[in-house]
């Protein structure tokens, strides 16, 4: 017998691996797509294999995002970059609990684990309306902002509100909190690889394609400036 | 009913299909506008009022037109992701503007883009598809007609060429007193090919009066070749990649040709990136020759033993500008420091320095631009002020457009500094045999 309603218990199961299997299908042409261009490669010997090689390079840069001093952009934003983390990390912690209700709810059933779940997602939420008020008063960001940047962030700050609400997991004391949480995230998984929140997908390869040729030519890992 | 699109806009766009990379797809979909390329970019440093200086914006007039034609998005809501094609001969003129005289393609965006968004090879690309459709400035189509047609981009003669090299081979015999002081030219089998910038031997032939005096006393068995001796590359500049890969052919040719060891290049950022690193992926052959920097061979001659030097002639406090090409897509970052350090008594650094060094402002081909001229000096603010902090007499440098662009920077900021390449400071701190005398210009 279902200890939930049928619409949540849809959103939670059905509905979330509906949209899991949607996402895996999009993201799986768009690499297929991204594959048929074709890749550069130096020809030529590494500059200075003693010191670095483009698999150096290349894993420097994929760490960079744990070594923000590594970037003079970083260095000079520490705020920008605390931002960053929390932001990411709640949004990391939100689609891992979207699996844990389900299918682990012992794991996040802890008061303590609940209350930490809640803070960093409302301390995620904070970061997402102190970006979309810089994205709309920043002349910089607004010169650069499309539609798709301001519903994201505004999408994301909604999920993650929706998180904290959601994450005590008690549907007996009412399943809305968790009920808009999973149709969120079901729309989330849908949308996202039509919207810039795709950039996971390409942050590795971006990386790895410029700091591989970077580390070949012996600019990568930096050192000194 | 469908928007007619004029048929140098409809190239364009052909173009950008056929020329797009991995790379260029990967970071062309990656960036998420988070603004925070805007201020490493030396000419929004300068222009702080002004958003369409941001390397983001300036990256999103090639990327709205990517996203328009391949994004799957923008092909169905283009106005939701910011999508937008080109129609018109006049939006051309606008995209020429920004990718000409807007960016010197530095590089110092993209090391600093948490996504690693390569945004100055988008610049550069964009630059390409210009070209494609005859649409660059003059100045650079100028030069670029000149390389294509003679080899190098200031159309010097074989004759003047030539007669050059004799010239400057009397002279320094004179100078030094040495019959035995020759410039080779075409020697079959040589150690080493010394290729140069053009303006050594139609302007100011002492950077390769200096560099023929070290490769003489150093003993070196070197020629420059008769052919092929111009590693600049307009095709990098105006990024029309036939002429990109055509250029350093002519060199990699000249050596293969000779038989030589190894060929070193004059000092020439965007030059050394073009024959050493680019070149040989533009024209789609493996090198098999070794290529160096004369930096690096000055500092090996000095670090052997093969050349001596006194660096107290060189006493006046010096730094170091680190050009973009040379240290960001090279990896020349110690060498330049080790020389100096060798041939002078008082090196500073200016900061930021290495890879995250400002730009002279003159890179990108933009010396050529003189119709972006009060642009580009509004923007060597944050260079002039870098150079005004080190306290330094002189700026060292290993590029001869640095050299240019740092003398505007120094004249329109009234800096009290010269500048000098690496080669005239080894080449003043140089101990003769007895037999030799110095050259007047070289004593400090």
């Amino acid at each position: 017998m279902l200890s939930t309603s049928p619409l949540l218990h849809f959103a939670e199961n059905a509905l979330q691996l509906i949209a899991l299997f949607f996402m895996a299908i999009a993201y799986t042409l768009k690499l297929r797509w991204i594959f048929r261009f074709p890749a550069s490669a130096d020809r030529q010997p590494p500059a200075n294999p003693a010191v670095t090689n483009g698999a150096l390079g290349a894993r420097q840069s994929l760490l960079a995002v744990a070594m923000p001093w590594t970037m003079a952009s970083t260095r000079q934003h520490p705020l920008l970059y605390v931002q960053f983390v929390i932001f990411h990390l709640a949004v990391a912690a939100s689609i891992a609990m979207s699996f844990a209700i389900p299918y682990a709810p012992q794991r996040i059933a802890d008061a303590g684990v609940i209350m930490a779940l809640q803070l960093l997602f409302l301390g995620g939420a904070a970061v997402g309306i102190v970006r979309l008020i810089r994205r709309i008063a920043d002349s910089y960001l607004r010169a650069i902002s499309s539609p798709d940047d301001y519903f994201s962030l505004i999408m994301l700050i909604v999920w993650l509100l929706s998180s904290t609400w959601a994450a005590p997991n008690h549907p007996s004391g009412g399943e809305a909190g968790l009920t808009v949480y999973f149709l969120l995230t079901a729309f989330f998984l849908v949308y996202v690889p039509f919207s810039k929140i795709s950039h996971y997908l390409y942050y590795p390869l971006a990386r790895w394609y410029l700091d591989r040729t970077l580390g070949h030519r012996g600019v990568y890992p930096l050192n000194g400036a | 009913m469908a928007r007619s699109r004029s048929y140098k806009a409809q190239k364009l766009i052909e173009r950008m299909q056929q020329k797009l990379t991995r790379q260029m797809v990967v970071s062309l979909s990656a960036c998420v506008h988070c603004g925070i390329c805007a201020e490493q970019c030396h000419y929004v440093t300068s222009h702080p009022d002004d958003p369409t200086y941001s390397p983001a914006y300036k990256a999103d007039r090639l990327r709205r037109l990517f996203k328009a034609h391949l994004d799957w998005t923008g092909r169905v809501v283009p106005w939701w992701v910011g999508a937008r094609s080109v129609y018109t001969d006049a939006e051309l003129e606008k995209l020429k503007d920004v990718v000409f005289g807007k960016c010197t393609n530095c590089r110092r965006c993209s090391l600093n883009c948490p996504m690693a968004v390569d945004l100055a090879t988008f610049n550069r690309m964009a630059r390409g598809l210009l070209s494609h459709v005859g649409m660059m400035p003059e100045g650079l189509a100028h030069v670029s007609k000149d390389q294509w047609e003679t080899g190098n981009q200031m159309a010097v003669s074989p004759e003047d060429y030539l007669e050059t090299l004799q010239w400057l081979e009397e002279d320094l015999q004179s100078t030094y007193n040495d019959p035995s002081f020759n410039i080779p030219v075409d020697k079959s089998g040589a150690d080493v090919m010394y290729t140069i910038n053009p303006r050594e031997v139609k302007f100011d032939p002492r950077s390769l009066a200096q560099a023929a005096t070290i490769f003489h006393l150093a003993g070196e068995n070197w020629t420059l070749p008769s052919e092929g001796w111009d590693m600049t590359n307009f095709g990098f500049f105006t990024g029309d990649d036939d002429l990109a890969a055509a250029m350093p052919s002519r060199v990699y040719d000249a050596a293969e040709r000779l038989g030589v060891k190894k060929i070193v290049m004059t000092e020439c950022g965007h030059g050394y990136r073009s024959l050493k690193w680019e070149g040989p992926n533009w024209a789609k052959r493996t090198v098999r020759i070794p290529m160096e920097s004369i930096m690096v061979t000055m500092r090996d001659y000095i670090q052997s033993g093969r050349i001596r030097v006194d660096k107290t002639r060189n006493s006046l406090p010096i730094t170091y500008h680190d050009s973009c090409n040379l240290a960001r897509s090279c990896g020349l970052l110690e060498e330049p420091r080790e020389l100096l350090r060798l041939v002078c008594t008082d090196f500073r650094e200016m900061y930021p320095n290495r890879a995250e060094n400002y730009c002279c402002t003159g890179g990108g081909g933009a010396l050529m631009m003189p119709e972006y001229s009060s642009r580009r000096l509004e923007s060597a603010k944050a260079k002039a002020e870098q150079l005004q902090a080190t306290g330094a007499k002189i700026v060292a440098t290993s590029c001869h457009n640095c050299v240019d662009g740092l003398l505007d920077v120094i004249a329109h900021y009234k800096l009290d500094m010269e500048v000098m390449q690496l080669v005239s400071l080894v080449a003043n701190a140089l101990i003769l045999p007895e037999q030799k005398s110095p050259p007047a210009d070289a004593q400090g």
